[in-house]
């Protein structure tokens, strides 16, 4: 019995200095959402600060709400966060603003949070509504005004969407508002996010949700739907890290902001394209970017 | 002595009782506390679109699997596949050890995406259970049976169907219910391919962080699971008939 609860007390003892050894070593946890361009930008970022002689643990494959809730409790450091995401999912902002001021106000919002919002790059990974193109031009749909025209002339346009975009404020429920429709539930499609991109190219679907930057949009001669309503955010792909993370770490910043600065719509393309298309693997993409631009 | 015993029993039944009683309690009071009713109230139109989805895919998908799996069991359990019968059961055991999620993304690459490849995977992984029953439901047919349908003339057709499978109907129901049962508490995997079902709001809650979303998939799923059980065994009660089934 005694030696049991000196056991046990020896096991909790090795284990608190455990934690605590952890906590002193420069362990900088990644995330990552559960998409290509998430997996990329997760990958990246681990190989890019392993090159700068940190320990990664890298956490992708997550949903954007849990990933978010897990830097706020400090269990993520650093992921790459989109501005519009925040502004409307996170910080339930209804206002439009333009890109700029999105980024200032999530910066602004999200420091009381602890959280830093380093530099944005110029790559804009808003949603679209794409259709192939054949379809789209035989049927005459070319804005999202169209499309609610025709599926509230009675026409069955099946919508292949990831499991968020139907309950997200800042996808089909504020769309349907701001367009002033409704999206029957059947036509409703819910899949794995990449999945969406198939469906479509095999005609599975009518109308499939996709991400602007994603190669496959023209490599499978998608078109996408105008947002005439100017209903989407920005979402300038940024680098977000905990405060206190950066605060030990203050040289973080500046290796961050530098990839952050090599990111455009055209290179995210390509980058997710290879990956996607060329079914390249991710730390292959990853690792052949950083030291074609210099930065490993 | 026997009393004494039987009387502690009782006591033990009515603490274990009343120990029930307030957890129920405890945790109807923690459910509304929650919110989860308001949830629920707030989901029943997806939970009761998927939920008919949802038992529309273990419908197909598990009935294909018992007429293919009856049928394969008994072909295996003939004399003339004797030698082969535990080789071709290692195949169906092959079905079995893939994850149910990688026997998904494989049918996903044969079949495309939405409800067809996900009733295949399902029907793949449902079957080894109905297959292995059946076959050792009817090798378990005591040969004393056997020989007297023989000595009275049946042929091997009028023997299986008069003599072998009524007496292994019970076993083979007990393959069906398990394989059915694991069939419902799979099918939300099948949302990952567009296949749709009660998974979507599983999934959904999970990426969201919304527990009661979560839950208003996981709890009907779970009920679903004990009603396709109920049922069966229900069936399996009334349809074996009363010389051969052990519950009557």
């Amino acid at each position: 019995m005694f030696k049991s609860i000196a056991r046990t007390v020896t096991l909790v003892a090795a284990l608190a200095l455990g934690t605590a050894t952890a906590a002193t070593a420069e362990t900088i946890t990644v995330g990552g959402k559960n998409f290509t361009e998430q997996l990329l930008l997760a990958e990246m970022t681990e190989q890019l600060l392993a090159a700068k002689g940190y320990d990664v643990d890298k956490r992708d494959g997550l949903g954007s709400t849990v990933l978010r809730q897990a830097q706020e409790n400090g269990q993520v450091d650093v992921y790459w966060e989109y501005t519009g995401t925040s502004l409307v999912v996170y910080n339930k902002v209804k206002e439009r603003l333009s890109p700029e001021e999105t980024y200032e106000k999530v910066k602004e919002l999200d420091a009381e949070k602890g959280l830093v919002w380093l530099n944005p790059s110029k790559a804009n990974n808003t949603y679209a509504l794409a259709m192939n193109r054949s379809e789209a031009e035989e049927k005459g749909i070319a804005s999202i005004s169209d499309l609610k025209a025709k599926l509230e002339a009675g026409e069955e346009l099946s919508f292949a969407v990831n499991a968020e975009f139907p309950h997200r404020e800042d996808g089909l429920r504020g769309l349907q508002k701001t367009y002033d429709f409704r999206y029957p539930r059947s036509l409703l499609k819910a899949m794995e996010s990449g999945l969406t991109y198939q469906a479509l190219k095999e005609n599975q679907v009518d109308v499939g949700l996709v991400f602007a930057t994603d190669g496959r949009i023209a490599a499978f001669d998608f078109v996408t739907l105008e947002d005439d309503r100017g209903f989407f955010p920005a979402y300038a792909i940024t680098p977000v890290i905990r405060k206190e993370t950066l605060d030990a770490n203050p040289e973080l910043a500046e290796v961050l902001n530098g990839l952050s600065a090599k990111l455009d719509d055209d290179t995210m393309r390509k980058l997710n394209a290879s990956v996607d298309v060329d079914k390249k693997t991710i730390e292959e993409v990853a690792g052949n970017f950083l030291s074609e631009q210099g930065l490993i | 002595m026997a009393a004494a015993a039987s009387a502690r029993e009782s006591v033990g039944n009515r603490v274990l009782g009343w120990i029930g009683l307030l957890a129920a309690f405890g945790f109807g009071i923690l459910v509304s506390a929650t919110g989860l009713i308001d949830e629920f109230v707030y989901y029943w139109p997806d939970i009761e679109y998927l939920a008919v989805q949802h038992m529309r895919l273990v419908a197909i998908s598990g009935g294909l699997a018992i007429v293919a799996g009856i049928a394969i069991g008994i072909w295996l359990s003939r004399p003339s596949m004797a030698r082969f019968a535990e080789t071709v059961m290692q195949v169906f055991n092959i079905g079995t050890t893939i994850p149910t999620l990688a026997i998904l993304a494989l049918s996903m690459s044969l079949l495309g995406i939405g409800a067809v490849p996900a009733i295949f995977g399902l029907f793949i992984a449902s079957l080894l259970p109905i297959v292995r029953n059946t076959y050792a439901g009817l090798k378990a047919v005591p040969a004393h049976m056997k020989e007297a349908a023989n000595g009275m003339g049946m042929s091997p057709r009028t023997m299986l169907l008069r003599v072998e499978l009524p007496n292994a109907l019970y076993v083979i129901f007990a393959g069906i219910r398990t394989a059915l049962t694991i069939n419902v508490g799979t099918v939300p995997l099948a949302f990952l391919i567009g296949g749709g079902g009660l998974g979507e709001l599983i999934f959904t809650g999970i990426a969201l962080n919304e527990f009661g979303m979560m839950l208003a998939g996981a709890v009907p799923t779970a009920a679903l699971a004990i009603a396709t059980d109920f049922a069966i065994a229900q069936i399996q009660y009334w349809a074996i008939p009363r010389g051969v089934n052990p519950q009557r």
